[in-house]
């Protein structure tokens, strides 16, 4: 696809590779819109200082939304895994899979990220690190939310106190760790002068071929050649 | 009893870790005396006078608009079967040792040291100033935490429906609006024919407890004992026992709400703290990058 850049006659030849499926980009926006509303709710419970805002009628009303948008934050991904198990089982294995390129990444990630020093960042596979430590919390994050907040909403009263304690502890710890990751991602993904790609792919599944080379090397040239090119780098560098 | 989170973290160790490892240490410390002052007010119970005639039971619901409950009856005194959130008082018949059969009265403890008050989270339940725990439903938000953490099992739940989880909690309030107003005390109280419950001040409700007991010892009854002295830092609810507390499914120690008092003040606390750090962090990065990265040389 050609483009014409703003405010210049030149035009620009952008090959686009797919990097998302439909119900992929889908799953991430349904997730989008019913985290939100889930964490506002869950905040008016959780936060001392918000104890007024979530009193009687209103505090009632929050509740019942928070479960509304639990069952379409629940149902989404059982949908995706449905529909696409290869493409979740895939998904899965590429999300848990950390490496030593991992440690020089968050090593690399400050100086890149604030002050844009592209030079020592690691190669990356589809997924780079940011990326997958996200990704990873989250698949931990659906599943122990789902457990504990099945448990509170329906085990009030059969399952054991100590049990009930225990749900609401990992639901409001599991809340603090994806809320923080969720501040992270949005700095990146939707913010991040560097990352204005995100929100293409995430809009239309595609990246450019150019910014796949710059920020997933593994995933363009192939784990062994990047891996190769990174070394050759590394020795430039060095010398 | 109040504890400022200051005296949480010393009793319970400095740090998060420390604090869930010193939940026990933390509870026998509160759990060694009572945090009631003499003039707060109490309930005694003396099951020796109790003649089961139920109008402590009927007293409660008739003030309370507490509606009847129907249940298929298992025995002559087991109806309802417990308490719930129709039922804020009730009177069981304890026939474990069949020689020594007798009554027992059972409704909110009253704890000094509250675990539902510490779990509401939005201000429901709370102590009022002369020591009993109080309760504004307008407050409630149907969360049931308080059912939860209670280890005399007495919150209960109204649940309207669980689907949606639209619910109100429920519990004995010391008859509140009698008090507030100057009315008087609490029905059941007030109602009972043959005084096997009063109430009053605590320090008087403790020696009429003690002298009580004493009579009993001399009359041969050897295990009689007074329950809520500093159980849960003191109850509001004393009662005399003839037997251990389990004898009468009562916890001999009932769990301190320090994981509640963790999670609450701790946890949430942390909580907090870490997004707020968080979200500032990602803004002053934002900003860096802003100034920093060049965007021409951006691919």
């Amino acid at each position: 696809m050609s483009v014409q850049l703003r405010g210049s006659d030149r035009l620009v030849h952008i090959r686009w590779i797919p990097k998302y499926t439909f119900l992929e980009r889908l799953g991430h926006w349904v997730h989008a819109v019913t985290y939100i509303p889930l964490a506002f709710t869950g905040f008016l419970i959780f936060a001392p200082l918000l104890k007024g805002l979530s009193q009687g009628d209103w505090g009632e009303a929050l509740r019942v939304t928070h479960r509304l948008f639990a069952v379409g934050f629940g149902l989404m991904p059982l949908i995706y895994i449905v529909f696409q198990p290869g493409r979740f089982l895939m998904n899965v294995r590429e999300n848990f899979r950390f490496t030593r390129y991992d440690i020089e990444w968050v090593k690399a990630a400050f100086p890149y990220y604030v002050l844009g020093r592209h030079a020592d960042m690691p190669p990356q596979p589809r997924f780079n690190t940011g990326e997958r430590l996200n990704a990873a919390m989250i698949m931990v994050g659906y599943v122990l939310f789902g457990v504990t907040g099945l448990l509170m909403w329906f085990g009030k009263g059969i399952i054991p106190q100590w049990m009930f304690q225990t749900a609401v502890i990992i639901h409001d710890l599991t809340m603090i760790a994806t809320f923080c990751m969720f501040i992270i991602h949005f700095f990146l993904a939707v913010a991040h002068p560097l990352m204005w790609q995100s929100l293409i792919s995430m809009r239309y599944g595609v990246v450019s071929e150019s910014y796949a080379r710059e920020h997933h090397a593994m995933w363009y040239y192939g784990e062994e050649r990047a891996k190769q090119m990174w070394k050759e780098h590394q020795a430039e560098a060095g010398s | 009893m109040e504890l400022s989170r200051r005296e949480f973290i010393k009793l319970s160790g400095a740090g998060v870790g420390a604090s869930i490892a010193g939940a026990t240490s933390a509870g026998s410390v509160l759990a060694q005396s009572s945090a009631f002052s003499p003039e707060a007010l109490a309930i005694l119970y003396d099951p020796s006078k109790c003649i089961g005639c139920r109008a402590c039971q009927m007293a409660c619901k008739q003030w309370n608009g507490l509606p009847a409950e129907t249940n298929d009856a298992t025995g002559l005194y087991e109806t309802p079967l417990g308490l719930s959130a129709a039922t804020w008082n009730i009177i069981k018949l304890n026939d474990r040792d069949p020689e020594a059969t007798h009554f027992f009265n059972y409704q909110c403890m009253h704890c000094a040291d509250a675990a539902c008050v510490t779990a509401c989270p939005s201000g429901a339940l709370f102590k009022d100033p002369e020591g009993f725990t109080a309760y504004d439903p307008d407050k409630c938000i149907g969360c049931g935490y308080c059912t939860q953490w209670c280890p005399y099992g007495v919150p209960h739940l109204q649940v309207e429906s669980t689907l949606t989880g639209v619910a109100k909690a429920a519990k004995c309030t010391f008859c509140q609006d009698r008090i507030w107003s100057g009315i008087g005390g609490p029905s059941c109280a007030e109602r009972c024919p043959v005084g096997a419950l009063e109430w009053g001040s605590r320090g008087d409700m403790m020696d009429l407890a003690t002298m009580r007991v004493d009579e009993l010892k001399a009359g041969g009854l050897d295990g009689v004992r007074i329950y809520g002295e500093t159980e849960a830092s003191g109850l509001g609810r004393l009662s005399i026992l003839y037997d251990e507390p389990q004898a009468y499914n009562l916890p001999a120690d009932p769990a301190s709400p320090t994981v509640a008092r963790v999670w609450q003040s701790v946890v949430q606390s942390l909580g907090a703290l870490a997004i707020a750090g968080v979200t500032v962090g990602a803004f002053v990065a934002f900003v860096l990058s802003r100034g920093r990265i060049q965007m021409e040389e951006v691919e």
